[in-house]
């Protein structure tokens, strides 16, 4: 098993075009960090108590205006009261540069997972369209091997692109706000509170909570492969999956409806700050409902994986 | 215990019979051809052996495994070639080779090494499969095989892009491998004369249907001949043929009389064509091949 699991990593990492998705990746990373630093400069200045004092004072026309979205009052409270705790213990904004970062960690594993996406669309449906399949199928493994090796290897690149992310946004966040920042904490808000925990803590638990969002994805991508046997409708399919289940699930947060929404449980993160975006709903609920969207996810692909002929 | 059992295998697509109740056995050692025209089901057949297509109904044992029931075990034991030799374009020989390596036990480097000159790859081993030729990418797959020594070797066309050098040898190479390490090899290909120099039994598929199962060795040794004469005369050669052999057909083609005669007769016959004054330039047997008989169990039609 672990020997098939290798088998499938030389496959991946063997191709030159594994290494481009990489780049993208890490290129995305730095791009998020870059455009952090430029938006983020500006409060440096010497009045920021009266800027923030402004923005208060906007964000609270903000929420009682008629058309406003759930997630955007939510956001401006959130906004409202961190800007607070600012004033309230005089730190000037532009040390929470590492705090955005961590805000951006959905971002950035939303990226990652529509590059894993790729890999994990082809990673079936390839072998049958260059033929490899018939000799792979024919040595002495049998196919329920195969297909768990396969799935495994699919899981491993995207946590290896999550690492890569958390990882790099460690290092070019010090390369850009400075070493220091590191030392700060990240500010949260939960119950009308806001509360700090260490940043690299934040940071790490960030990415850790985000990864339903990858893994969801991922098998979708990775059961229509091994389903259809065919790249295109995999990577196309989950690709438009992904996207549209990312936005509704930030579009619609805090609606009722989306306790039966999965992708509204793939960012846990608010399991972290004890702030769940709709009442009633607790981590093992989210992690339950995930897992069982993935359990027939899997029904579906391996039962057409092991059973049907290969031609 | 034979080495491949083969019982009432049937394969059905809704109404269509693609392969219908075949039964074969073959030992070690033997090398079995495949004949058939296309669609007669001969990769459908090979494709059920080896577990990539289900069985509607039948039974395969290889070694006495059954394949349904021990498909790890079984196949522990087989190397097979389907159709062509796909393999990873995008990695190097060697890496191929790596890969297929650790799905077998007991593969070691030097196997590896060992396998990449037997199939003469040993200057190209290194490059991406990518930029092989056919016969590059047919002597590779033949290297995936091979390489974990297995007891039966199915191969599906194996000629298909090799030069006429590359069928000698791989002719060779599997004649060897059959005599010396006792494997048993199932070949299946349209072309005739191939396996009759390869063979030691071929079946003949038609339909789906085995319609014949016939030992090489017999046809060469065959008593009758079809026989041609040469003659400066052939009309009287004719009527004194037809009172010799009454009841044969004789088939005149200008100066050449053809018949089908027992061979020890041959001598007989010329003589007495000398002795009736005609010049008699040459006498042919016509070796009864392995074609004339696929046309006859077939019915004709070439493919
Ligand atoms: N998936 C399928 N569905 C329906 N019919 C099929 C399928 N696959 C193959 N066939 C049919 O089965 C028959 C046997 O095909 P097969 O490929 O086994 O022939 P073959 O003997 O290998 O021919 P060739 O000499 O051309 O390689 C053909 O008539 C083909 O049309
Ligand atoms: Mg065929």
């Amino acid at each position: 098993m672990n020997l098939l699991i290798q088998n499938e990593n030389l496959k991946i990492y063997k191709r030159k075009r594994t290494w481009i998705l990489i780049a993208i990746v890490a290129l995305f990373v730095l791009l998020q960090i870059i455009n952090l630093h430029t938006s983020g400069s500006p409060a440096a200045s010497e009045d920021w108590r009266a800027q923030l004092e402004q923005e208060n004072s906007w964000l609270t026309e903000e929420t009682s205006a008629p058309d406003a979205l759930n997630i955007e009052i939510r956001q401006a409270e959130k906004q409202l009261l961190l800007n607070q705790y600012h004033l309230d213990h005089g730190i000037p904004p532009q040390q929470s540069a590492w705090n955005f970062a961590v805000d951006q960690v959905g971002n950035v594993v939303f990226a990652i997972s529509l590059i894993a996406i790729i890999i994990a669309g082809e990673i079936v449906a390839a072998e049958f369209a260059s033929g490899t399949i018939k000799l792979l199928l024919t040595r002495s493994a049998s196919r329920t091997k195969i297909y768990c090796a396969k799935y495994i290897a699919s899981i491993l690149f995207g946590l290896a692109l999550a690492l890569l992310g958390l990882l790099l946004s460690i290092l070019f966040g010090s390369l850009i706000f400075g070493f220091g920042g590191l030392d700060h904490s990240y500010l949260y808000v939960s119950d009308s509170a806001v509360g700090e925990i260490p940043l690299l803590q934040a940071l790490l638990g960030s990415y850790l909570f985000h990864l339903p969002f990858m893994v969801l994805t991922v098998t979708l991508a990775f059961m229509i492969s091994a389903a259809f046997r065919s790249t295109t409708f995999s990577i196309v399919i989950s690709l438009l999956a992904s996207v549209a289940g990312f936005v509704i699930a930030i579009a619609m947060n805090g609606w009722d409806w989306t306790r039966y929404f999965v992708f509204s449980h793939t960012d846990l993160t608010p399991y972290i700050w004890g702030d769940p975006p709709v009442g009633e709903v607790s981590l093992a609920y989210a992690l339950v409902f995930v897992l069982i969207h993935l359990a027939v996810m899997h029904l579906v692909s391996y039962t057409a994986f092991v059973k049907r002929d290969v031609t | 215990m034979p080495l491949l059992q083969i019982q009432d295998l049937t394969k059905k697509i809704g109404k269509k019979i693609l392969v219908d109740h075949l039964t074969l056995e073959m030992d070690k050692g033997e090398i079995l051809g495949l004949l058939g025209p296309n669609g007669a089901g001969k990769t459908t057949t090979i494709r059920m052996l080896v577990g990539l297509i289900s069985k509607s109904e039948g039974q395969v044992l290889i070694n006495g495994l059954d394949t349904s029931q021990h498909f790890e075990q079984a196949m522990a034991q087989v190397g097979v070639i389907v159709e062509q030799p796909d393999l990873y374009k995008y990695l190097s020989g060697y890496d191929n080779l790596i890969l297929f390596s650790r799905m077998s036990k007991g593969v070691t480097r030097q196997r590896i090494d060992e396998i990449v000159q037997w199939v003469g790859l040993a200057h190209s081993i290194r490059d991406k499969v990518s930029s092989y030729s056919l016969g590059m990418r047919q002597r590779l797959g033949l290297a995936v095989a091979l390489m974990h020594k297995p007891l039966l070797l199915l191969l599906d066309e194996p000629t298909n892009g090799l030069d006429p050098a590359g069928i000698r040898e791989l002719r060779e190479h599997l004649k060897l491998l059959a005599r010396q390490q006792d494997v048993g090899i199932v070949i299946s290909s349209h072309l005739m004369s191939e396996m009759e120099m390869m063979c030691d039994r071929v079946a003949i598929l038609q339909k789906g249907k085995l319609v014949g199962v016939q030992r090489v060795s017999d046809m060469v040794q065959d008593e009758h001949a079809q026989v041609r004469f040469e003659v400066d005369r052939p009309d009287l050669a004719v009527q004194l043929l037809q009172s010799l052999l009454s009841g044969e057909q004789i088939d005149v083609e200008q100066e050449q009389l053809r018949v089908r005669i027992p061979k020890n007769r041959i001598p007989e016959i010329s003589q007495k064509l000398l002795d009736a004054g005609i010049s008699v330039y040459g006498v042919t047997t016509i070796k009864r091949t392995l074609e004339d008989k696929y046309i006859e169990i077939t019915g004709g039609e070439p493919h």
